[in-house]
């Protein structure tokens, strides 16, 4: 069964609410009926036939072709299955999605993977401000799961995140890991200004020596951390060839909160 | 009917008598092989019978960095108790004053299993506070900040109901030189094999026991059977030109696992044949009444 298809007809002039188009609420539909979810959020009404050509059946796997960064919350409480996203995406990326699989092969708007708690979101580049941060009413942000930015984040990357693995391969914006209560941010191309700013609990791994570090983090030293090894090789076994070898820089912080987080600047 | 017999050497018709335990795997890494072992034999010390040790444990193989989940050296290890309370305190103990001492080390789990059984979980507390949780795809860590570094252990690992203790293998020969190199070329055979161990200092047990005694509150004692000193005097089971007789004791996984280990168990000690020395294999039974795997040796070598 071929998978289910959304091309993207041409701009629309209003934001897109793309929450609905998830396999668990496709499961079973006719194409008729998908093309008549209400997907507008003006009072315009506008439904997926009006902004997209709708092809394929399988609901387990669904593409999106040509969205733009008008596109928010697709993948939003996904709670299993398959997204493919040819083109950018609006906010609210994968948004308190459980499980499954997303993959965007452009840039994300703000809260991409906000309060997630399982599944894994892949964004080939840039990912806007609160990424893996708190969805809208949410106290804390992503709770769980797997989320990789292969470009550059913006500001608040892992705000009030509690668990969970997020991987940065461009440069994160100013306060990563701000107000993080635990979790692990691994970021590869530094970060801007105030990185674990409030940070309770959690990681901040940086495969290189950040420019600014808080003077409210204290320097524990070099030593070996066997974690490092387990999570290099874990990371391999999802595809992704970072080398963090065992040896890293351990800074506790933040001291003006609780202070039981770390930075790990590999060494 | 006459004797099956394998190069010359008799197969007794009879069947080893083996009980239902519980058991799990836990993977020890460190960094080189050596301190892997190290930890691994110092875990699974005198754990030789449930007797009296509280577990039965052993080293079911070494790993390669390829295999283990942090790509150090390690050692898979096995441990058996007779339930589930037993084994968690087992576990505990075991992992918490041999794995978390020991220079380097790091603890994963080794098993699914239908049931998980505390590994990290208890020993977190020795952080004192300072433990970091790491969930990685799913499985939750402990990083417990210790005088070394630091030491990574997995919070669970699984259990199995369907483990199986006291495979075994009797082996009775000419001398105690032949009896000795024949079960040792059996456990080494053995050891290559997945799901078991054998659990007695060297895989090999010289003073195989029967249930009960003389004497009160002796729950077991020398099975006088065979032991070749009292050929003369008691009801044996040993031919006149029998003067050693030694034990081969195999706990697995699984039944299938102690069945593929006595097969190739019996091929080892018979590789020379009977100029060896080796004039029997037999295997211990209490009549088959107590437990409900029966391993007949005849079977297993067809």
């Amino acid at each position: 069964m071929s998978a289910l298809v959304f091309e993207m007809k041409d701009t629309p002039d209003q934001r897109l609410d793309l929450s609905p188009l998830v396999p668990e609420r496709l499961n079973g539909l006719s194409r008729k009926d998908i093309q008549a979810i209400e997907i507008g959020t003006t009072r315009e009404t506008l439904t997926v036939g009006d902004a997209f050509k709708v092809k394929g059946k399988n609901a387990q796997e669904i593409h999106f072709d040509g969205t733009d960064e008008r596109c928010d919350k697709i993948g939003a409480k996904l709670a299993g299955g398959e997204i493919f996203v040819d083109g950018d995406v609006g906010s609210q990326l994968g948004a308190r999605m459980t499980d499954g699989k997303i993959e965007v092969k452009g840039s994300a708007g703000v809260l991409a993977g906000a309060s997630m708690t399982g599944g894994h979101v892949a964004i080939r580049r840039d990912a806007g401000d609160q990424a893996a941060g708190p969805a809208f009413g949410e106290t804390m942000g992503m709770k769980g799961g797997f989320l990789t930015i292969g470009g550059d984040t913006g500001a608040l990357l892992g705000e009030r995140m509690r668990r969970g693995l997020v991987v940065v391969g461009g440069k994160a914006g100013d306060y990563a890991g701000g107000r993080m209560i635990a979790g692990t941010l691994v970021l590869r191309g530094g970060a801007g200004r105030y990185a674990g700013y409030g940070l309770r609990r959690g990681s901040l791994i940086f495969t290189e020596k950040p420019k600014d570090i808080l003077p409210t983090f204290s320097d524990s030293g070099v030593m070996e951390f066997d974690y490092l090894l387990l999570l290099e090789k874990w990371l391999r076994g999802t595809g992704m060839r970072i080398k963090l070898g065992g040896r890293a820089r351990r800074l506790m912080g933040d001291m003006a909160v609780l202070g039981k987080g770390e930075m790990l600047i590999l060494a | 009917m006459p004797d099956l017999k394998i190069k010359g050497i008799t197969i007794v018709e009879t069947f080893a008598e083996a009980f239902p335990m519980v058991g799990t795997r836990i993977i020890i890494t460190a960094p080189t092989m050596e301190w892997a072992l190290i930890s691994a034999r110092t875990m699974t010390g005198f754990a030789t019978s449930v007797i009296a040790c509280g577990a039965e444990a052993g080293i079911e193989r070494t790993l390669s960095r390829k295999e283990t989940p942090d790509g150090r050296p390690g050692v898979a290890v096995l441990l058996f108790t007779m339930d589930a309370d037993k084994l968690q305190k087992q576990l505990r103990n075991r992992v918490g004053q041999c794995v978390l001492t020991s220079p380097g080390s790091a603890c994963f789990a080794g098993l699914e299993g239908e049931k998980r059984l505390k590994l990290g979980a208890p020993l977190r507390f020795f952080g004192d506070g300072w433990q970091m949780s790491k969930v990685l795809g799913g499985k939750r860590y402990w990083r417990i900040p210790v005088m070394g570094g630091e030491f990574l252990c997995e919070d669970t690992t699984g259990m199995t109901k369907k483990a199986v203790g006291g495979g075994n293998l009797l082996v009775l020969g000419k001398s105690h030189e032949s009896v000795l190199a024949a079960c040792t070329r059996a456990v080494k055979a053995m050891a290559e094999l997945p799901g078991v161990i054998t659990p007695f200092p060297g895989g090999i047990v010289r003073s195989g026991s029967k249930v009960g005694s003389k004497y009160k509150g002796q729950i077991a004692s020398t099975n006088d059977a065979y032991s070749p000193g009292l050929k003369g005097a008691v009801n044996s089971a040993l031919p006149l030109d029998v003067e050693a007789v030694l034990e081969i004791v195999i706990d697995g996984l699984t039944a299938d696992a102690i069945h593929t280990a006595m097969h190739a168990g019996i091929h080892a000690i018979a590789k020379g044949g009977s100029r060896t020395g080796v004039t029997h294999i037999s295997a211990g039974n209490y009549g088959g009444n107590l437990g409900p795997h029966h391993f007949h040796l005849k079977e297993i070598v067809g």
